[in-house]
Parts: C-alpha cells; sequence; structure tokens
C-alpha cells in the first residue's frame, strides 16, 4: 500500500513537471529570464559613471517620455523618427566616446533595438545598452 | 478505504480543463504591411468557451510603439471578441516582434501572450549609413553600399548631398547594387552633409550622413553632450537642400 502511494505520487510530480519541461523547450528562446543582449553589450549604472565624460547618452524612448525628463545631456533617438533624430545624434558623436542607450526599465526592448541599428547601420563602435534602463539610472542618481 | 491519488488527481485536471474559459483563435499574427504603410494592425481573437464571465484585468504591450484595445472588459459565456493591436512602423525596418500581454481572471491562464509579427518591407539597405574623417585626416574616399531589399527591383539610385564640401559619386556593382563612393574636399574644417539617398520611381528617400569630426577627446576632457536641437537645428546637417548630386 505504502509503495504504491509513493509510486502515485511519483508519477503524479512526474506529470507535473511535463507542462514546464515543455514550455521551456518550446520557449527556449523567450526564456523571460533570459536577456537577449549579451553581457558584453551591457552596461551598469555604476560602470557607465566610471566613464565620466567618455560617454554619449542616448535615450530610446517615446519623444513624449523623453521630454519629460532624461539623462542630463542624453541625445534622443527613438524607431518612430529615427531618420530625423540619426543626424542630430551623429552631429553630437565623437570618435573615442562610448555611446550608452538606454529605455524605460529592463524589460523594455527599444534600447536593445536602437543599440543594434546604431551598431549595424552606422557602424558605430562602443556602443552599449544601460542595464535597468531610465528607472535604474534615476534609482542611482536622484 | 482505498485511496487513489491518481485518480483523484486527474479528475481534478478533468474538473479545471472542462471549465477552461478564453479560447484564443491564434495568439501569434504576421503582418505584411504595404511600402509606405504608417501601421500594422493585429486582430486576436476569442471566445468564452467556459460556463463562467471572464473578465480582463489589463491588456499590455510590450513596447511604447503598439497599442492594444480590448473591445469590452467582460467576456460572457460564449461571447467572442477580439484584441487589436495597433503597431506604429514609424521609422522601422525589417521583422519587428512586439508583444501584448492579456491578464484575466480565469482561474487558469490567467495570462496570454499575443505576439505580432511585422515584417516592414525595405527597399533599399545602406551599409554604413555614417562615413567620417577626423579633422586633419587625409580626405581619401569612402564607400557606402547600397542595394535593393528582397522583392525590389531597383534600377538606378540617386545621391543628393546637402553640402557642395561632400562629392559623391555612384556605381553600379551589380544587379540593384550600387557602390556610393563618397569624400570631403578638406578635412581640416568641421563640416556635415546629409546624403539623400532615393530609388527611382520612389517616393521614398532614405538618408546617410557623412561628418568631419573633431579628433577623439583625452579622458577627463571636456565633452561636447549637448540636447537635441530641433530638427533643422544647429546641430543637424541641414536637409533637404540639394546642391550636389549623382544619379546612377
Amino acid at each position: 500500500m505504502k509503495f504504491s502511494l509513493a509510486r502515485q505520487a511519483l508519477i503524479l510530480a512526474a506529470l507535473s513537471l511535463l507542462p514546464g519541461v515543455g514550455q521551456a523547450i518550446y520557449f527556449r528562446d523567450k526564456i523571460s529570464w533570459q536577456s537577449p543582449i549579451p553581457p558584453s553589450e551591457m552596461v551598469s549604472v555604476d560602470r557607465a559613471r566610471e566613464w565620466g565624460d567618455g560617454v554619449i547618452w542616448i535615450d530610446a524612448r517615446p519623444d513624449e517620455e523623453f521630454a519629460r525628463d532624461h539623462v542630463p545631456g542624453a541625445v534622443s533617438l527613438n524607431e518612430d523618427r529615427w531618420n530625423e533624430l540619426l543626424p542630430q545624434f551623429l552631429a553630437a558623436w565623437l570618435p573615442g566616446k562610448k555611446t550608452i542607450v538606454y529605455c524605460g526599465a529592463q524589460s523594455c526592448d527599444l534600447a536593445r533595438e536602437v543599440a543594434e541599428r546604431l551598431r549595424k547601420e552606422a557602424q558605430l563602435p562602443d556602443v552599449f545598452v544601460l542595464e535597468g534602463g531610465w528607472e535604474a539610472w534615476v534609482k542611482k542618481n536622484r | 478505504m482505498k485511496t487513489n491519488i491518481l485518480a483523484l488527481a486527474l479528475s481534478f485536471i478533468l474538473c479545471l480543463t472542462a471549465r477552461a474559459e478564453l479560447k484564443w483563435e491564434q495568439t501569434s499574427v504576421e503582418l505584411h504591411p504595404a511600402r509606405g504603410d504608417k501601421q500594422a494592425i493585429g486582430h486576436f481573437k476569442y471566445e468564452n468557451a467556459g460556463k463562467t464571465p471572464v473578465h480582463f484585468k489589463s491588456v499590455h504591450a510590450s513596447c511604447g510603439c503598439t497599442a492594444a484595445q480590448s473591445q469590452k472588459d467582460q467576456v460572457g459565456p460564449g461571447e467572442k471578441g477580439e484584441i487589436t493591436a495597433t503597431f506604429n512602423i514609424g521609422d522601422r525596418t525589417g521583422t519587428q516582434i512586439k508583444t501584448v500581454t492579456v491578464e484575466t481572471d480565469e482561474s487558469a491562464n490567467q495570462k496570454t501572450v499575443l505576439t505580432l509579427k511585422a515584417i516592414i518591407p525595405q527597399e533599399l539597405e545602406i551599409s554604413p549609413t555614417f562615413v567620417f574623417w577626423k579633422q586633419g585626416e587625409k580626405a581619401d574616399t569612402k564607400s557606402i553600399a547600397v542595394h535593393a531589399g528582397k522583392d525590389f527591383s531597383v534600377k538606378h539610385i540617386k545621391v543628393t548631398s546637402s553640402s557642395p564640401d561632400f562629392q559623391t559619386k555612384v556605381q553600379e556593382t551589380g544587379e540593384g547594387q550600387f557602390k556610393v563612393d563618397v569624400q570631403p574636399n578638406e578635412t581640416n574644417r568641421l563640416m556635415a552633409s546629409t546624403l539623400t539617398i532615393q530609388a527611382e520611381n520612389s517616393p521614398k528617400t532614405f538618408y546617410a550622413t557623412a561628418r568631419i569630426t573633431t579628433a577623439p577627446t583625452a579622458p577627463g576632457a571636456p565633452t561636447i553632450q549637448k540636447a537635441p536641437a530641433a530638427p533643422g537645428g544647429p546641430t543637424a546637417p541641414a536637409r533637404p537642400p540639394a546642391p550636389t548630386s549623382q544619379t546612377h
């Protein structure tokens, strides 16, 4: 009897694992805890602070959020008005400087997309995404 | 009394599935907006297949560029409806994947992630979109590769420089492929030009930037960090005047 109960419990435990395993396999590229940005392309607020003046900040959030508040000196560059805003950023860009792109929070994709276009299309070096985005910057600086 | 945990558990699971509620016709849609479209709209249809009403707690898009809307807050048993996701294309290109998270008060599947995939046609692919020379550097020619996007046939392109300080020359390098040579007249002055690139018979305009930059700054040296100027302001290369142009 005891053995039978234990066996049934084991079967149930195994069955309960199945959906989880299936989901993990099916959505292996979309697992939320896995950042789509390689660590080498990300920078923390503290590290960015160490770089000091050697940084150009890019705010990838929509215009209205940038207008509300942004990192001092940041340039607005979002994909809604990419063609219009990109020349303005390139006019401020300097060789040897690092570019840090941020959006609202860790979960937003805008910074990653803007950083990717800067690397791929404009072929700029040293383009990073800020870990935690604007929320993290505010927490450390305000 | 003979207990059968397995039977009990299975019957419990069956009970849960019997009152499964919101059924989605599809949770992902692929859209192919036409050239020039400003928005791509995805419709996610559902039906309440359960016996109790379902309430939407939240409908949240992953990106500010996507607006998601539910027709109603409550869906009665047997009722149908849809969530509409409107993706503003803006200046985005290529394949865009946006998600909408729908939260309901169902006992199971409280969160459903709807995926909207938009494949935005790109007439011309330009690489790089930025060429620069450091001040005082030799004024060598730098090249920009332009090629027609998938499903587009481009025989000629026209390149226009907003500044006469930069010369451009277009060469056809293959079917639908072009090389744009850009050369500054000199590199002693800080200057910039917006290169307007246009395929024949197409209203769509593409841009590249050419610029003479200052030499890299030493660490700790003062930096140029400006808030963006208004479009067409002092930091922006002028657009669209076209003093010089090259067509191929």
